[in-house]
């Protein structure tokens, strides 16, 4: 009973503090950046594959889950899966959502996958996979099994591989949509020569990522950067005018 | 000759050439009487601003693409650098760096011949990020931007030991402000 | 109307910038020689000099721009003495505090104050404030004037006719003739305007973090445009002032025609007004975070600011000297050298505003080394030209009989050899704003002594010429003047 009160409390804890920072950068994500990702055999309900065989062909992001999961894989998921369908279809990638708990069955993924509508998705891929060990090893992952919780302990991942099969981004948590975009770049190697640090949010920024068209778009910075070149067209305006008036009246 | 030569030479040839220009303008008019001048003065001036134009629209059409953006971007760098400035010093290291804590673990070594990253940001100021040669040449450099990555990719040729310098002022050490790296 | 109290604030003008001048070069001279070993200061002592130097230049030659352009302006237009004088009080209130930041207050985060950097405090507490306070002082005092200016011109220029856009259309008969004084002038006091007022977006955001105790906070990226808006563009736009002098005085103390204003000075200048607003972000290359459109615009807009300038300007110039006779004397010696060193300054800028050129160059001493060519040798003198002029005006003289050829040689030595070695050291890769160099920079302190040595040289003329001149001005103020 106490047990089950303490597991409740924690898990409300672990699951709140995901909540409230939500988009939060971890140096985790910096690890194994350009190294190749491990080339495991994946089961899917399409079949057998090998890694290699998903990211030939496009590139490719793989978010890491486990279907018993009270934590953070299914808002995870879901905002996932939000996000990509708030982007515009033409950008080239697959979603690969394979499971990191040995315990899951294909049968499990399966069910995951009609949860959220994406059985007939050719764009999303379900997977368990055997090597998993191997594979959370090449991206740098490390969820720990946690027996008094029977969960496991572990971040939100996603993962970005290009067509050569190099990991070029990884995300960690729940990510807005233009972090999502900076990925999608990445993994079409298309390079994106900075990026911002969490921080104070600031009023005046110059730039945000529009969600819709994948640009950087214009915000209340670039404004302040404009106004001094209107507020002297203003003035110009209106000196003439008052004299035009003047003029009238004469 | 070397890009640095290169442009101090066209710099000065251009520089000569317009000092003797003007000083050929300059004698014209000691010996001129009335009625001398350019004669037909607009179509020269078009002539002249027509020839301009070209070379300016050539020399674009050929420097722009060389452009630091555009370099490297479809590679695969063979390592990533972090790195952290802070008055006055650089940590760099090969795993991510921690705003909190920033320390360089291991001294860095880049593989000559391939390309590699350099992760820049900083964590107070505005400062530079300036790779030099053991000739003290300035090879490539970004801004070490509080609150942002700059990516620089770079293929280093030449094994040897590079020094970072501080580009951008950052305060009284400013001059001091450095760092060494190797590549093999 | 030339009044004798605008004679009185012109003359006031002309002695406290040269004042100003000769000790902002002995700081620069002061630098030079630390730079080259001989002497050895405290860096932060160093950094105050800098930070003195460099606002203290770019004041008062924007400033000496707007007192030859409002001295000339009265020949078409009624200007207000008050405004003059306002500006006047203004800047010197805003140049004792500055001085007074760095001097007392050893304030010493370099003229562009470049944020957060005036927050990671190193001098006394109050510097920051007062010194962000001494250029908003400045800034209003120039504002104020260059709209009461542009109001003055446009009483009797419509806003087509300032624009000259009357000069654009084919057809030829042209009713109202717009002066190329006056076009130029228009450009560049709306780009002063513009720059001001990004001058004061930006101290505002500054006041906004430092009274907010950190609940607001600024994009540094946004910082750094607006910085190099109002630096850049009113660096500028002083040149173009000078040129708006040029254009005015230089073909009447030639004894030549006046310039005329055709389409393609017309057109030249609507182009250089919209060009040089953007070239700004020639920068921030370095910047990989700024979007790679607006680098693009960068080096587009700095290209092609150039075009004009070389192919109206400078082919008028040319126009005006070739093969005609020409009455040569100091003020347009001092315009025609001008404007050499405005074209020379200006290749050493064009090659660094190319981006695969600036990833070597940029923040080493070629960025010195070209705005100092288009400064020292290029602005200075046009408005040393002016001041000459003016001073002779003063005593009713525009005869000179002293030969100046030694003049002109020591100030083609001192300047050019001046900067000529912040050249080679830049093309050198010596990074610029280093209060001593490496030693891997061999030959870096050398070329700093030279440069310093020169400096003293290009000193001696200036002194030579503030007396000169300064003595004409001061008759202004006698009584039975
Ligand atoms: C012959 C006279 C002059 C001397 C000896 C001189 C010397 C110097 C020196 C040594 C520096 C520092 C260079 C570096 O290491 O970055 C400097 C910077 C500067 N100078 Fe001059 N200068 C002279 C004339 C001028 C003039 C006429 C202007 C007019 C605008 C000017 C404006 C500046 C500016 C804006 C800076 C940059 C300051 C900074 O980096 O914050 N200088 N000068
Ligand atoms: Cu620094």
């Amino acid at each position: 009973m106490l047990q089950g009160v303490l597991t409740f409390i924690l898990i409300t804890i672990c699951v709140a503090s995901s909540f409230s920072k939500p988009g939060d950068y971890s140096l985790t994500e910096e690890s194994r950046l350009y190294t190749k990702i491990s080339d495991v055999e994946l089961a899917t309900a399409q079949g057998r594959f090998r890694l290699s065989e998903v990211y030939g062909q496009s590139p490719v992001m793989i978010a890491f889950i486990f279907t018993r999961c009270s934590g953070i894989c299914s808002p995870f998921l879901l905002r996932l899966n939000e996000n990509i369908k708030a982007l515009s279809s033409k950008i080239n990638f697959r979603v690969l959502v394979v499971s990191f708990d040995s315990a899951d069955s294909l049968a499990d993924m399966v069910a995951l996958a009609q949860r959220y509508g994406l059985t007939a998705n050719s764009q999303w891929l379900f997977a368990t996979t055997r090597q998993i060990n191997e594979l959370n090893t090449s991206v740098g992952f490390h969820p720990v099994w946690d027996s008094t919780k029977r969960q496991y302990d572990h971040e939100a991942l996603l993962v970005g591989v290009n067509e050569n099969g190099y990991i070029v981004k990884k995300l960690t948590g729940i990510r807005e949509p233009r972090d999502l975009l900076v990925m999608i770049k990445e993994i079409n190697n298309d390079f994106v020569l900075s990026y911002p640090l969490p921080r104070k949010n600031m009023l005046f920024s110059c730039f945000t990522y529009n969600p819709a068209t994948g640009e950087k778009k214009a915000s209340l910075g670039l404004v302040v950067l404009l106004l001094p070149a209107l507020i002297t067209l203003l003035l110009l305006f209106w000196f003439s005018l008052k004299k035009q008036e003047a003029n009238r009246a004469s | 000759m070397k890009a640095h030569e290169f442009v101090l030479a066209l710099f000065l040839v251009s520089a000569i050439a317009i000092a003797g220009l003007f000083y050929y303008f300059f004698l014209s008019s000691r010996q001129a009487a009335d009625g001398g001048g350019v004669s037909n003065p607009t179509k020269k001036r078009f002539f002249f601003f027509t020839a301009l134009a070209v070379v300016m629209i050539i020399l674009l059409l050929v420097t722009i693409p060389k452009s630091p953006y555009f370099l490297f971007t479809g590679e695969n760098p063979s390592k990533v650098v972090y790195v952290a400035a802070k008055q006055y010093s650089f940590t760099l290291s090969s795993s991510a760096i921690d705003p909190q804590n920033p320390v360089s673990t291991e001294a860095i070594e880049l593989p000559a011949g391939q390309p590699v990253e350099f992760r820049v940001t900083s964590l107070d100021v505005n400062h530079g990020f300036g790779i030099y040669n053991e000739r003290a040449e300035l090879v490539t450099q970004t801004q070490a931007m509080p609150g942002y990555v700059n990516r620089l990719r770079w293929e280093f040729t030449e094994p040897g030991t590079y020094n970072i310098l501080c580009l951008e002022f950052c305060g009284a050490a400013h001059s001091f402000m450095r760092t060494t790296f190797t590549v093999k | 109307m030339t009044t004798l109290s605008l004679k009185k604030i012109t003359s006031a003008w002309i002695i406290t910038i040269l004042a100003l001048f000769v000790l902002a070069i002995a700081f620069g001279i002061t630098m030079r020689f630390n730079q080259g070993a001989n002497i050895n200061l405290d860096p932060a002592k160093f950094y105050s000099l800098l930070t003195t130097h460099g606002v203290t230049m770019i004041g008062i030659w924007a400033v000496a721009g707007m007192v030859a352009v409002n001295y000339l302006l009265a020949r078409y237009v009624p200007v207000s003495t008050s405004l003059n004088v306002f500006a006047f009080i203004l800047t010197v209130v805003g140049v004792v505090m500055l001085w007074v930041t760095t001097f007392i207050g050893h304030f010493h985060a370099a003229w562009t104050f470049l944020y957060p950097l005036p927050f990671y405090v190193a001098w006394e507490k109050w510097a920051t404030p007062v010194f962000l306070l001494g250029l908003g002082v400045l800034g209003i005092g120039w504002f104020v004037w260059a709209v009461g200016m542009m109001l003055q011109i446009l009483k009797k220029y419509s806003l087509r006719h300032t624009f000259a856009w009357q000069h654009l259309t084919t057809k030829h008969d042209v009713a109202v003739e717009t002066p190329p004084f006056i076009l130029i002038t228009t450009v560049s006091l709306i780009g002063i305007i513009v720059c001001l007022l990004a001058a004061v977006v930006l101290l505002v955001l500054f006041f906004a973090e430092y009274f907010s105790s950190g609940s607001f906070v600024n994009d540094p990226l946004l910082m750094k445009n607006l910085t190099y808006f109002f630096g850049h563009t009113l660096a500028n736009e002083s040149l173009y002032l000078g040129l708006a002098t040029l254009y005015e005085l230089m073909p009447e103390v030639s004894g030549r025609p006046k310039f005329k204003t055709t389409w393609y000075v017309a057109l030249g200048w609507n182009c250089t007004m919209v060009f040089v607003l953007t070239a700004f972000f020639h920068h921030l290359y370095m910047d990989f975070v700024q979007p790679v459109g607006f680098q693009m615009i960068g080096q587009l807009a700095s290209y092609f600011a150039s075009l004009p300038a070389a192919a109206v300007t400078a082919f008028s110039v040319m126009v005006l000297v070739f093969k005609n006779p020409i009455k040569w004397s100091l003020t347009n010696i001092l315009f025609f050298l001008g404007v050499v060193g405005w074209l020379i300054g200006g290749v050493g800028a064009l090659i660094d505003s190319t981006v695969s050129n600036n990833i070597f160059l940029h923040n080493t001493l070629w960025v010195p080394a070209h705005f100092h060519t288009y400064n020292a040798m290029g602005n200075v003198l046009f408005s040393l030209a002016f001041f000459n002029w003016a001073a002779n005006e003063f005593v009713g003289n525009q005869n000179e009989t002293k030969s100046y050829s030694l003049k002109i040689v020591l100030l083609l030595i001192g300047g050019f050899g001046f900067v000529l070695m912040f050249y080679f050291a830049g093309a050198y890769s010596v990074p610029r704003r280093y209060s001593v160099y490496p030693q891997e920079f061999t030959s870096a302190a050398l070329l700093a002594s030279a440069g310093a040595w020169f400096a003293c040289i290009y000193l001696v003329v200036i002194l030579w010429m503030f007396f000169d001149i300064v003595k004409k001005c001061f008759k202004v103020f006698s009584p039975s003047y």
